[in-house]
C-alpha cells in the first residue's frame, strides 16, 4: 500500500466520555515519517497516555468516548479499522511488565502476536527466534515471564512487538519501573530497531534517558502540541512552563551538595550484622547502618538489590536470622509489628496496596486509629504538609498517581513515627511531584522526623539525602557522603548503577 | 518424545476412573507407585515433595475423618484415592502448558476465548498471591493488625478490598495489552503443531485396555 507519512494526525480531538466538557486530546496535529525516533513527554495528565492509545486504534475501539479529527498510521485510518487490523503497523508496549505479559513462556508471549496473524508454526518459530536474537534474550525465551525481572519483561514485550515487524512501535512510559542498567538495555535495544527504519513513539518522564537518543521532542499541554523540535535546539526554560525539567546527560554528577548532615543527633535507628535468607537463598548480608533524628539516609540499589526486604526489617515484617536492630533504643525482636509500626512509618511503592477506606481523611488516619495514637492536631499538620485538603473527601483509588503517593506518605506519618521509610517514591513519577516531594522531607526533617529513601533513582536520592549506602546483591559495597558514593564508579557500576563500560560506548 | 497434551489428558483420565473404582488397598498403592515412578524418571522428585507436602496433610486429615465416622480400612483407602487424584494432576500439570493444554482444547473444539481464560487463569494464580502478600505487609507497616488471631477476621476487609481492586484493574490492562496483541483476531493459528501420532493412539488404545482388563477381573 501506498502512503507518504508513518503517522498522520490532523486535528483530534478526544474525551474519555461523551459528556466530558474539557476534552483530553485537544487539536493534536503530528506528521512523522519511517525512522523518526519521537519522545512525548508532558506533565502527568496532559494526555501523553491517552496520545499513544489513539495510534493503534486502542481509542476509541477498546475506550469508547468521542473522537473527531483522524489518526492515519501507514494509510490506514484507524477509526475505521480493528484493534487486531493495525496488527502488522503498530507494536504497543505498556508501561505495567506484570499487566502485559500472560503466556507461560517469554516464546509464546512473542509468538501472541504472530498465532493472531494466522502464520504457519514454521514462520512462527522462525520469527521469535529471530526477534528474540535482535534484542539478546534468547535465553529468556523458555523461562516464565512472571519469573523475569521488569526490564527482561519489558524487553520480552518489546520483542513480542518487533516480531510483527510494524511500521510503528508506541512505548507508554516503559522505563517508569526500570532501573538504571535495565534502562539501558532497554535503549540500546530502541536504538537498534530505529536503525532498521521503524518509527518509535515513546512517551517517558525520565527525560535524561530519553533525550540523548530521540529526534524529535513533542511537548504536550493540556491536551494540545505546545513544542515540537528536535532535542537540540530545545532549551530548558522553553519547558519550564509546562512541568518539565531538562538535566543534563549525567545529573547526578554535578558538585551540588545539599546542606551537611545535622550535627550529631541522637541514634533513632541502628542494625548491626544482619543477615537474612529466604526460601533457602540468602537476601541481605551482614547489613549494617544508624540513622540519627533528623537524618536522610538512601539505600541505593538496583531491583533485587536487597532495599525492600532491608526496609522490612525496621518494623519486623521480617526478623533476621543473625544480628540486632534497635529502634529508637529497643531491640526490635522483643516487639510486635504494631508496637514498631508507631515508631516507624513505611510508605511501599505501590500506594493502592493499602487503599480500604471510602475517603482520603479517613485512610489517613486509619492506622493511627488502629494503634490508638490518634492526634488531631498532627493530621491536620500533615494534611497542610502534603496539600491534601482538597482531596479529603475524595474516594482513594480516584485519584492520580501523585495524589495517590503522598496520601501513602501522609497515611504512613500518622502515627507520629520518629522514621519515615519510603519504597522508590519516584517511580513513574514527573517533575513536579519530584520537587513538591522534596520539598515535603526537607520540611520532615526540620520536624526531626529521620528518613529513609529505598531507590535507584540516583538524582532525587542525591538532592535529598544526607548520606548513601550502595546496596549489591544484599550487601552494602559503598557508604558514605552522596559525592563519594557516586564517584566510586566500580562499585557503582558493580551495583548497576551506571552502565557498563561497553554499553556506555554504543549510548 | 512427548505425548500430545489431548493424550496426557485421557490418561489421566483414565487413571481417575481406576482410582474411584478401586476398593481395595493394594491397588491403590500400586497405582500410588505407579504415578512415583513416572515423577522419578521425569526427574520431578523434589517439586513433587513440595506438592506431596501439602496433599498429605489433607489426606491425613481427610482419612481422620473417615476413620472417626467408619472404620480404619475405609480411612486407609480414602486417604490414598486423594493422594493418587492429587499426584495425576501433579503429573498432569507440570508436563503439560496451560497454552498447551488450552490449545488442544481449542483444537477439539472448545472455543479459544474460554480456553484462554482458563489458561490465564493458572498464570495468575501466583501473581495474585504476591499481590496479597504486598498488601499485607503494607497494611501492617501502619499498624492494622490483620492476621493475628480472631481480630484478623475483624479487619478481613483491609485485605480483600486492596486485592479485589487490583486484580479488577490488572485484568484492564491485560485487556488492554492483549487486544493489542491481536487475540479476538480471526484465523489464529499456533506455534506449535498439535498432533496425535502413532505412539499417542497406542498409549490411549492401552490405557483403555486397561481399564478394560481391571474392570473385568473385578466381575470374576
Amino acid at each position: 500500500m501506498h502512503y507518504s507519512h508513518t503517522i498522520k494526525i490532523s486535528s483530534l480531538k478526544y474525551s474519555y466520555r461523551k459528556e466530558t466538557a474539557s476534552p483530553v486530546l485537544n487539536g493534536i496535529n503530528l506528521i512523522a515519517g519511517e525512522n523518526e525516533y519521537i519522545l512525548l513527554c508532558g506533565a502527568s495528565g496532559s494526555g501523553k497516555s491517552t496520545l499513544c492509545r489513539t495510534l493503534n486504534g486502542l481509542i476509541p475501539h477498546f475506550y469508547g468516548g468521542s473522537i473527531e479529527g483522524y489518526v492515519r498510521i501507514a494509510g490506514v485510518v484507524t477509526t475505521i479499522r480493528t484493534v487486531g487490523d493495525m496488527l502488522e503497523l503498530v507494536g504497543m508496549v505498556f508501561q505495567n511488565p506484570e499487566a502485559q505479559l500472560f503466556c507461560s513462556t517469554a516464546a509464546h508471549e512473542i509468538a501472541f502476536g504472530l498465532e493472531s496473524l494466522g502464520l504457519a508454526p514454521s514462520e512462527i518459530k522462525s520469527r521469535v527466534t529471530r526477534a528474540a536474537e535482535k534484542l539478546s534474550i534468547e535465553d529468556l525465551l523458555y523461562r516464565n515471564p512472571h519469573t523475569l525481572s521488569d526490564g527482561e519483561k519489558q524487553l520480552v514485550a518489546i520483542a513480542a512487538a518487533t516480531a510483527l515487524s510494524p511500521k510503528l512501535i508506541v512505548l507508554d512510559e516503559p522505563y517508569a519501573n526500570l532501573d538504571p542498567s535495565n534502562v539501558q538495555r532497554v535503549r540500546c535495544a530502541l536504538k537498534e530497531i530505529r536503525n532498521q527504519g521503524v518509527c518509535i513513539v515513546i512517551a517517558e518522564h525520565r527525560l535524561h534517558y530519553t533525550l540523548p537518543d530521540v529526534d524529535r521532542v513533542t511537548v504536550i499541554h493540556d491536551g494540545c502540541i505546545v513544542i515540537d523540535s528536535p532535542p537540540a535546539l530545545l532549551l530548558p526554560h522553553h519547558v519550564k512552563e509546562y512541568g518539565l525539567e531538562f538535566p543534563l546527560y549525567e545529573p547526578w554528577e554535578d558538585k551540588i551538595e545539599i546542606s551537611a548532615p545535622p550535627p550529631i543527633a541522637e541514634m533513632v535507628l541502628s542494625a548491626e550484622n544482619i543477615f537474612f535468607s529466604k526460601n533457602g537463598s540468602p537476601l541481605l548480608k551482614d547489613i549494617s547502618f544508624t540513622l540519627r533524628k533528623g537524618e536522610c539516609v538512601a539505600f541505593l540499589g538496583a531491583n533485587g538489590a536487597g532495599k525492600t526486604t532491608l526496609l522490612k526489617h525496621i518494623n519486623g515484617l521480617y526478623r533476621p536470622d543473625k544480628g540486632k536492630i534497635t529502634l529508637m533504643g529497643f531491640d526490635t525482636s522483643q516487639k510486635k509489628i504494631p508496637e514498631l509500626a508507631r515508631y516507624a512509618g513505611i510508605a511501599f511503592q505501590n500506594p493502592d496496596n493499602q487503599f480500604f477506606r471510602l475517603n482520603v481523611l479517613e485512610e489517613i488516619s486509619a492506622g493511627a486509629v488502629a494503634l490508638n495514637c490518634y492526634d488531631e492536631k498532627w493530621i491536620k499538620k500533615l494534611i497542610d504538609l502534603f496539600n491534601l485538603e482538597k482531596l479529603l473527601k475524595r474516594a482513594p483509588y480516584r485519584l492520580s498517581g501523585g495524589e495517590k503517593k503522598r496520601v501513602a506518605f501522609a497515611s504512613a506519618l500518622a502515627s507520629k513515627p520518629a522514621v519515615l521509610a519510603l519504597d522508590e517514591p519516584t517511580a513513574g513519577q514527573d517533575a513536579r511531584f519530584r520537587h513538591s516531594l522534596s520539598a515535603f522531607l526537607s520540611e520532615l526533617a526540620i520536624n526531626g522526623v529521620s528518613i529513609i529513601l529505598a531507590t535507584h533513582d540516583i538524582l532525587f536520592a542525591k538532592q535529598n539525602a544526607h548520606r548513601f549506602l550502595l546496596m549489591s546483591k544484599g550487601k552494602i559495597i559503598s557508604e558514605g557522603t552522596p559525592g563519594k558514593v557516586i564517584s566510586d564508579k566500580t562499585a557503582m557500576r558493580l551495583a548497576g548503577l551506571l552502565p557498563a563500560e561497553r554499553m556506555k560506548d554504543d549510548v | 518424545m512427548t505425548f500430545d497434551p489431548r493424550t496426557k489428558l485421557l490418561l489421566s483420565v483414565f487413571y481417575v476412573i481406576l482410582v474411584v473404582f478401586s476398593y481395595e488397598l493394594l491397588p491403590l498403592i500400586f497405582e500410588w507407585v505407579f504415578i512415583l515412578f513416572l515423577v522419578l524418571i521425569a526427574g520431578k522428585t523434589k517439586e513433587y515433595l513440595r506438592w506431596f507436602k501439602a496433599v498429605a496433610l489433607m489426606a491425613i486429615f481427610f482419612s481422620a475423618l473417615v476413620w472417626w465416622s467408619s472404620d480404619g480400612k475405609s480411612a486407609f483407602i480414602a486417604g490414598f484415592k486423594l493422594v493418587n487424584i492429587a499426584s495425576v494432576f501433579f503429573a498432569f500439570f507440570t508436563s503439560t502448558s496451560p497454552e498447551d493444554l488450552g490449545n488442544t482444547l481449542v483444537k477439539a473444539g472448545m472455543p479459544y476465548p474460554v480456553a484462554f481464560v482458563m489458561s490465564v487463569s493458572l498464570q495468575f494464580v501466583p501473581v495474585m498471591a504476591r499481590k496479597a502478600g504486598n498488601v499485607l505487609d503494607a497494611q501492617r507497616s501502619r499498624g492494622i493488625p490483620i492476621g493475628q488471631g480472631l481480630k484478623a477476621i475483624r479487619y478481613f476487609h483491609v485485605l480483600l478490598i486492596p486485592v479485589f481492586i487490583q486484580s479488577i484493574r490488572l485484568a484492564e490492562e491485560l485487556a488492554e495489552a492483549m487486544e493489542s496483541r491481536g487475540f479476538g483476531r480471526p484465523g489464529r493459528t499456533f506455534l506449535k503443531d498439535y498432533k496425535m501420532r502413532a505412539a499417542d493412539w497406542i498409549a490411549v488404545f492401552a490405557g483403555l485396555l486397561l481399564l478394560a482388563a481391571f474392570f473385568l477381573l473385578r466381575q470374576c
